[in-house]
Parts: structure tokens; sequence; C-alpha cells
């Protein structure tokens, strides 16, 4: 097995993140950030790999420099390498470019068998990069991963479709979206930490190293935009609380349901 | 001149059309009567001809029937290479995909193939006095929408969250369908299905009384499955607990699994996150059962029960067996 490269994204706490109703804008100054939950499901699932197939595990995200230290938790989990890809030029990219800027990045880590990602992040939850990443390497994708096995210069994996699963088939290199909690993410191993604080020299890459045309990426590079936010009002709900010993309980409730089917 | 208009693809169930792509095709008909665009439907494969004029009594104006067996079952190489020919070949304005497995599977890497922006799940759609497609798309756990438009690129592409939009049905509806060659022949399908199981599908979206589980069951689902056969309802999970295993996510509610429309939905040891409680907000009735008095799900509930599930679903069990 050559590279295994899995692509991670620092997402805020969304219990942490704050509607403003006057600016209209998110408030995400109080939200502590993490690693997406299920790229840490991906990071688990290239572990196992690496640990029957052999190969080299690189994690590879982009946003501000501050996200070093959420590599350093992929290091200390067990990943060989990491690149943070990390130019103001960036900012403000969609999809479109933020597939374009992963993939020129996984081209020039190189030597690579498999790409895995989280199936979605859990602050946009758009889930369309895998696919995207896929088209720009020329890659095959097989999405919504449960598990998945390597056969010689084979993958095989189930994924979710609507309704049930299928066992599909393709040859590597090839891009696959792990489903959120497939797996038990092992913690960060403590001296392993210690040495990603101290001695790991992180890769960060700018557009000088990726080299892109400063209209295809950021602002300029996105084909969508927001136009608005607008919150979501809870439904308002009656709150009477059912008081009594259980059997009192018990009777009120089902007579609710009855009054309410019938 | 070419007229605009918004394309719905159609998705295949086996022989048949998603109920998703009919539900797309109603809200497609109403934005068209606002703003004057058609309403097209593209179905890969070949499918009765009964079911073709079917999809016109759904909302199309026109129906576009790529006519190639290897469409019959969904390929994303097979699927990417034949509807970017079309779309390019034909442009429309907008190209709406439902947010079903395949159709993500499909919608992103179709967008990254034609160049043009996609917005993924929505959960809402307008078009706006310029022909702006609006998509509404839930962002941190739902808490928020963001309307994200497509602006500089043609087609304006949204993938549309399943259960969202009422189909719409009118038997005396005229429209054109046409056969439109298509070869996928020199095209090699990449990733092989060598196994497909599906289960007996439940649309938890349909369902008018559901019973839903959350950590506070601790998965014991065979008591919650006794309870809603005996009130007869359909049963729902949170989040945690189809992450367990313990039942297909189709059974998953919330921000990241379906949205309900019950009639009345009992909730059974749910905590209350935002992720979950956005999917219940628009059921009828709430009663929700929970240990701690505190529980935020009390405050997304119409009728609220402190207690212990293992003593009182028994015991509602059992009483309605007495009555019987």
């Amino acid at each position: 097995m050559k590279n295994i490269i899995v692509c991670i994204k620092v997402v805020p706490k969304s219990e942490a993140v704050f509607f403003d109703p006057v600016t209209k804008r998110l408030d995400r100054t109080k939200a502590e950030n993490q690693i997406n939950d299920a790229d840490k499901n991906a990071l688990e699932t290239a572990l196992r790999i690496r640990e029957k197939y052999g190969g080299k595990v690189i994690v590879l995200s982009m946003g501000p420099p501050f996200f070093e230290q959420f590599l350093k938790i992929a290091i200390a989990m067990g990943a060989d390498d990491a690149v943070l890809i990390s130019d103001r030029l960036y900012g403000g990219s969609d999809t479109f470019p933020t597939a374009l800027i992963l993939s020129t990045a996984i081209k020039k880590i190189g030597d690579y068998d498999l790409i895995l990602t989280g199936e979605e992040s859990s602050d946009a939850g758009l889930g369309q990069l895998p696919a995207q990443i896929a088209e720009f390497l020329d890659l095959p994708q097989i999405l919504f991963v449960s598990s998945m096995e390597i056969n010689e210069n084979k993958v095989m994996a189930r994924r979710t479709i609507k309704g049930g699963y299928e066992i599909v088939e393709t040859e590597i290199p090839a891009v696959l979206s792990i489903e959120l909690g497939i797996n038990q993410p092992r913690f960060p191993d403590f001296r392993r930490k210690r040495w990603a604080d101290k001695e790991f020299q992180l890769k960060i890459w700018s557009n000088e190293d990726l080299r892109l045309d400063e209209n295809d990426v950021g602002l300029k590079g996105s084909y969508t935009s927001v136009r608005r936010l607008v919150e979501i009002m809870p439904a308002s709900r009656k709150k009477i609380f059912i008081e009594g010993t259980s059997e009192e309980k018990v009777e009120k409730m089902m007579e609710i349901i009855r009054g309410k089917l019938s | 001149m070419t007229e605009k208009s918004i394309w719905v693809f159609l998705e295949r169930k086996g022989g048949d059309v998603e109920d998703t792509s009919l539900e797309i095709l109603g809200k497609a008909r109403e934005l068209s009567d606002r703003s004057g665009m058609l309403v097209t439907g593209i179905l890969p494969g070949i499918i009765e001809d009964g079911k073709l004029k079917k999809i016109i009594h759904y909302g199309a104006d026109k129906l576009l029937n790529l006519m190639d067996d290897n469409l019959n079952t969904y390929s994303t190489d097979l699927y990417v290479h034949s509807l970017q020919n079309i779309v390019k070949e034909r442009m429309p304005e907008i190209l709406l995909i439902g947010a079903t497995p395949y159709g993500r599977d499909l919608a992103g890497r179709l967008a990254a193939k034609l160049k043009t922006g996609l917005t993924a799940n929505a959960v809402t759609l307008d078009v706006d006095d310029n022909g702006i497609l609006i998509s509404g798309v839930p962002a941190y756990g739902g808490k928020i929408i963001a309307e994200i438009v497509c602006e500089k690129s043609r087609p304006q592409m949204a993938t549309v969250r399943p259960g969202t939009f009422r189909p719409y049905f009118n038997e005396n509806r005229n429209g054109e369908i046409i056969a439109v060659e298509s070869n996928t022949s020199g095209i090699t399908n990449r990733v092989v299905v060598k196994e497909r199981k599906i289960s007996e599908f439940l649309d938890l979206t349909k369902s008018k009384r559901t019973v839903i589980a959350g950590n506070g069951t601790r998965g014991d689902l065979k008591l919650v499955r006794e309870f809603a056969d005996y009130i007869g309802a359909d049963i729902g999970v949170t989040r945690p607990l189809a992450d367990r295993g313990l039942i297909s996510r189709d059974f998953q509610v919330g921000s990241t699994g379906y949205s309900l429309r019950s009639e009345i939905a009992v909730i059974l040891g749910v905590s209350g996150s935002e992720h979950f409680t956005s999917g219940i907000k628009d059921c009828r009735t709430v009663i929700s059962i929970d240990m701690n008095p505190k529980a935020e799900i009390f405050q997304h509930s119409d009728y609220c029960i402190v207690g212990d599930i293992f003593d009182l679903i028994p015991k509602a069990i059992e009483r309605m067996k007495v009555k019987m």
C-alpha cells in the first residue's frame, strides 16, 4: 500500500455557534474547534488499513495557521505526516475551489492509493467534497462507506444506499467517503503528542507551493454565495408536564395518544 | 432561441421513479408557475410507457428520456457522462436532484464536471425575480438556514432533502415526452456492484405516528417496537442509536436524518440536541418521556413526562393488552 491521504476539516462545535439577529451573522467566537467527527472515523479507517496492509497515512487540511494544533492531534493518533494548506488567497472558497486546492495538494503529495474523507462536515454538511476531489483527480469514488478492505489492487467497500447497502469494488487509487460513527477513533497517544508538539515538523503549503490561478480560488473561484442567513425558530409547544404516580402518567399519556388517533 | 427551464433529475427506483424525485417535480411546478420557466424531467434508462406519462401528471411540461439500457441502474461514471452531455447541449437554468445517496454521489461530481455551483440538502427552494434559485440549507445542526445562490454559472444546481416537498398530481396534464439517444458504450463503469441489499423500506417522512428512541432506551428497540406496534406507530431513532448500528439510517430522525411530519410523535429517552429537534418541529403533537426533568427535549414537547421508560412503557403495554 502506498500513501493513504485523509482529508480532515476543523469545525466549530455547533452547540457554541450563535446567531446574531441584529447583524444576521454567526458568532463563532465562543465556539471551540474540533476535528470533524466523521473525519476522525476516516482517519481511524486509514490507520487500520495501514496496520493491515502497510503504507503511510498523511492527513491533509486547509485553513488558518492555528489549525496546526489539530493536525498534531491527528499525528498523535498515529498519522505519519501532515500537510496544512494555508493561504489568505484561499479564504472564502466554496466546495469547488476547495476541491481544486485539495486535489492539487494531493497530486503534490503524490504516490497515493487511497484518498479518504468523512461523509460530510458537521458545520455545513454538504458532503460534496469527496466526489469533486475524485473528479479533479479522475479517480473512481465510493461514498458513504461503512466498511472496506483491500484485495491486491482493488478496494471492496460496503456503501449505504437508500433503504440498504451495496458491496462495490473498484481499482485503487480511489476516493472513499467514510460514514460517521462506523468505528471508535483511537485517543491521541500521550507520548506521540509530546513528540508532535516538540519535534514534528508539519508541512505548511501556500499558493507558492500549489501555484493555482488566483481567479480559480477563494471567492473569485467560487460559484455559490450565501445571500442571507435565517434563524430557525423552534416550534411553539405546550410544554405541559404530566404529574402523578407512574400509573397515572401512563393513563394520561394513553388518553392523549388515543385522543389524537381517533 | 432556447426556452428557460428547470430540470428535475428523475432517480430510478427499479422500474419506477423515486418518491423524492416526484416531490421535487411538485416544487418545480410551483416555481415554474411563478417564474415562467418550464419544468423538464430528465429520466435515465428505459421504463414502461405508462410510467412516462405519469411523470407528466406529476408536474413536468417535458420529459427527456435517455434511451439507454445501461442507465437502468445507477453508475457514477455512466450517469455523469450522459447527464453532462445533455446538460451542456440544452443548458437548463436550474437542475434539481434528490439528496439520496445516489443523488448526492451524482450531483457533486456532475457539478465539478460542469464547472457550476451546487447547493446540497436544500430544505427550501425559491426563485427570485431574476430567475436566481435560492436554496435554503440547514447549517450548524439546523440552528440556521443559509440561503445559497449561484449567480455566475449555469445550471444552478441543488440537491433537495427527501420528504421536504409534497408531490403535485393532475391526471389531465399534457406534456411532451422526448426520447433522447444516449450512448454510453465507450464509457467504463469503474465501480462494480457485487451485491445489493435493500430491506423493506420505510419512508419515515410519511409516517403518521412515530415512536422515537434515544439513548435513554439503552438501545432496547424490542421494547420500543412492541409499544409502537400497540399504538400503530412506526419507529425512529436518534443519531447515536443509528451510529451504534442497531438499526439502519433510514430510521434516523434529525438534521442528518429525516424530518418528521407525524400527527403524533412519542419520544423516549432523548436529551434533545438541536440536531435532533430540527427533525420533529413539523410534528403536530409531541409527547416526551425522559428521566431528567431539565432535559432540553421538554422544551420541544407538548406533553412532558418525567420518569423511567423501563417502568412506564411496560405499564403502557400492559394496559393496552388488557383493553384488547
